[in-house]
């Protein structure tokens, strides 16, 4: 994804990895993630948010990756790569492509305890014992 | 026939990930509602946390629906 973005007419370019994080609770601990996407439309949303930051700020390239299906525990799960002349925009752009992934990107995650499941963000889950998420 | 797929927590409270609805006639998403929670009422508690996208894109509740199109049923989305 790097090398795909570098260009003579660049002199940034911003990386941005998001990772796994797991929390421990009541003894049981997350085994690994699992997402799923509504995938068509997630595709799209992705090239959205491309066209969204091109239109925006002064960056050349962007280049965007979620994973789907298991992830480990500290696992990358999505990737952000932007190119821009300056790191201002590069750094802002990048910011703000996770952010609408958040958003608007059909992608959902559950923890996998070794109990149960959790959708994170639905208050849904499996677990044996009712508690915060 | 409208075909119905379901993503997430409302996959799990549907108790499938898909499913097709007799639709003869043109109705918002917001008269198809009543249909989808008729045919599986474990959606009814997460209607308030509920999106929807009819063919791909996301839809609100006065957008019409017609026979042939594909409804999406997204729960608050969860990436990154």
């Amino acid at each position: 994804m790097i090398s795909a973005a570098q260009r003579p007419d660049c002199g940034a370019i911003s990386t941005f990895i998001g990772t796994t994080r797991v929390d421990e609770s009541s003894g049981a601990s997350v085994e690994y993630l699992e997402y799923e996407a509504y995938r068509p439309m997630a595709d799209r949303k992705l090239e959205e948010i491309g066209a969204e930051i091109i239109e925006r700020w002064e960056v050349r390239h962007v280049s965007i990756i979620h994973r789907i299906g298991r992830v480990d525990p500290g696992g990358a799960s999505v990737a952000i790569v932007v190119a821009s002349p300056r790191r201002g925009p590069a750094f802002e752009a990048s910011r703000y492509a996770i952010e609408r992934i958040k958003e608007i990107v059909p992608i959902w995650k559950r923890e996998v305890w070794s109990d149960g499941y959790v959708w994170v963000g639905s208050q849904v889950d499996t677990r044996p014992l009712s508690h915060e998420v | 026939m409208v075909k119905i797929l379901l993503f997430g927590a409302a996959a799990d409270a549907a108790g499938t990930r898909e499913f097709e609805l007799q639709l003869s006639d043109v109705r918002t998403l917001g008269n198809l509602w009543p249909l989808l929670e008729d045919r599986h009422p474990g959606l009814s508690p997460m209607r308030d946390t509920l999106a929807f996208a009819v063919n791909g894109e996301y839809a609100r509740m006065d957008d019409r629906v017609s026979p042939g199109d594909e409804v999406a049923v997204l729960p608050p989305v969860s990436g990154g």
